[in-house]
């Protein structure tokens, strides 16, 4: 079903990519977190953690290391998801995936405030702990990619600078993210959303072969930090062009984000699944006119 | 023993240095001898840890502080009010009273929801903390329960908000008087307004200048109504 339902973004709309999964609880789950799917509620809601396994740098290390890891949580589902989508599209489309990064992974598994609070008082064991975490990233999205994933995307939204300073990004965050980086092969890229303009240099040196920003960083000043080298993705606001505005507030507001300098258009968030038909063919319409003028 | 002047600015200069630099010792220390004078300690609680705390909203807002520094001096904030706050005199004056706050279901982010209660439990208001992923029929049940003159609604993400108007709806419709004050990223004034929300904080910073405001203000609400009191 997860397989089907990633392959209508393509299939109804020509969107050029499928991704799988769809909640942020895949790695949490194999490290031994409960995940709340809301199975219950009649509300339209993302799978949340609803126990948290809190494993210690030790445990982490050791999860790493073990060698059934791989056959945990989802990660077979993942991978006959992968068959699924193959069998029916073959390589017409690239399909991608998503792993957290350390600190964010880190807020889904333990207590995100007991980090924030490490990451100023205890930097040290901070560094220990998300090193271990960024081995077991890299075992689980290595992991996806030998399967046969055709991109990786990092996800480390909880280091936004709307949360921590620069100068945490850059001692304690970035080491880590620099890791995963080494770690995994193939196409990856880093998306951190909300503000970033601060970090983004950063960001490039962390050796992604992408960045994904939203819509809360500027994207010219973003370009200008950077230089022309760095391939960013971004940065429209998913929802309010795609779920709150009409089909010409789509196209204009893509047409726009065209224009702003990115090198390829990627909402700056998910797409949320009450999103407006009208507004995403809209969306593929305007990258397309506008790419090609 | 009664305090002298200079020996209250001096305690008050700590109390408020030591919440806008999270030093723990400092703060429990300066309150600890606060409260062996014998003095009342509402001035200590809202001149001395609250002026700390409004200190913290302005290096938040200006960049120099993020969200760890934040949580750090409410934790030292805490500190000063667990020893202060069975040493003050109650003041009937009429501005208290309870509130309801949660984080809305399938949003499990509280960091913004707990600054918010912090300034409410400064306050001396009566709090219920519903928690983080609250199903929205909570919020109903525990307004109804508690008759709190206040629900604070908080949620991070775009989609979880979505659960806000359904609350306010059910409340508004049981109890129209109810104020309700919402918060948390997507949130916007309009936002606020289109949802039939009472208040919003923006965001993080935001929660935490707004509630300094609204604590300010509450404070200057108290001390006219002392004032005519004592006419």
């Amino acid at each position: 079903m997860m397989a089907e339902s990633a392959m209508t973004t393509y299939e109804l709309f020509g969107y050029e990519c499928v991704v799988m999964p769809f909640d942020l609880c895949l790695e949490a789950e194999i490290m031994g977190c409960k995940m709340n799917p809301y199975a219950d509620s009649s509300e339209l809601l993302y799978p949340t953690i609803k126990e948290k396994s809190k494993p210690t740098t030790e445990q982490l290390r050791a999860m790493a290391r073990d060698p059934e890891l791989t056959n945990k949580g989802r990660l077979p589902l993942m991978r006959e998801a992968l068959k699924i989508v193959r069998a029916k599209l073959g390589n017409q489309v690239a399909v991608g995936t998503y792993v957290l990064g350390p600190f964010t992974l880190g807020g889904q598994v333990s207590e995100l405030e007991h980090l924030l609070k490490n990451a100023f008082k205890k930097p040290d064991e901070m560094l220990e702990y998300l090193d271990a975490m960024a081995d077991v990233i890299i075992r689980i999205g290595g992991h996806l990619m030998e399967s046969g994933y055709d991109y990786i995307s990092v996800r480390e939204m909880g280091a936004t600078t709307d949360v921590l300073s620069p100068r945490v990004f850059k001692k304690i965050i970035a080491p880590a993210l620099t890791k995963v980086a080494k770690g995994l092969k193939g196409p990856r890229i880093l998306h951190i959303c909300g503000q970033v303009g601060p970090i983004i240099a950063d960001m490039a040196a962390c050796g992604y072969d992408a960045l994904s920003i939203d819509s809360k960083t500027d994207m010219k000043a973003a370009r200008e930090a950077v230089g022309p080298g760095v391939v960013i993705l971004g940065n429209f606001n998913p929802f309010a062009v795609l779920n709150t505005g009409d089909a010409k507030q789509a196209y204009d507001a893509i047409a726009q984000c065209v224009r702003s300098g990115v090198n390829g258009v990627h909402p700056g968030c998910d797409i949320w699944p009450t999103a407006k038909p009208e507004n995403i063919e809209a969306m593929m319409r305007a990258v397309r006119e506008t790419s090609a003028a | 023993m009664a305090m002298d002047e200079a020996k209250k600015t001096d305690l008050l200069h700590k109390l408020a240095q030591g919440v806008t630099e999270f030093d723990d010792d400092a703060v429990r220390e300066a309150a600890e001898e606060w409260v062996a004078t014998g003095e009342d300690t509402y001035d200590a609680i809202f001149d001395g840890l609250v002026a700390g705390m409004e200190e913290v909203g302005r290096l938040f807002s200006a960049q120099e502080y993020f969200v760890p520094e934040m949580l750090m001096a409410a934790d030292s904030l805490y500190i000063g009010l667990d020893i202060m706050k069975p040493h003050m005199i109650q003041r009937d004056t009429g501005v208290k009273g309870t509130v309801v706050i949660g984080t809305v279901q399938g949003d499990v982010h509280d960091i913004g929801k707990n600054i918010v209660k912090m300034m409410f439990d400064v306050a001396g208001f009566n709090v219920f903390d519903l928690g983080r992923d609250v199903p929205l029929e909570e919020f109903l049940k525990k307004q109804l329960e508690t008759n709190s003159d206040i629900v604070c609604l908080s949620a991070m993400m775009t989609t979880t908000m979505m659960g806000m108007p359904k609350v306010i709806a059910m409340i508004k419709e049981k109890n129209p008087n109810c104020k309700i004050l919402i918060g948390g990223a997507p949130i916007t004034d309009d936002v606020a307004v289109k949802f039939g929300a009472d208040g919003t904080a923006r965001d993080a910073s935001n929660a935490l200048e707004e509630a300094v405001k609204m604590i300010v203000a509450l404070k200057n609400i108290q001390k006219e109504a002392m004032a005519k009191a004592g006419k």
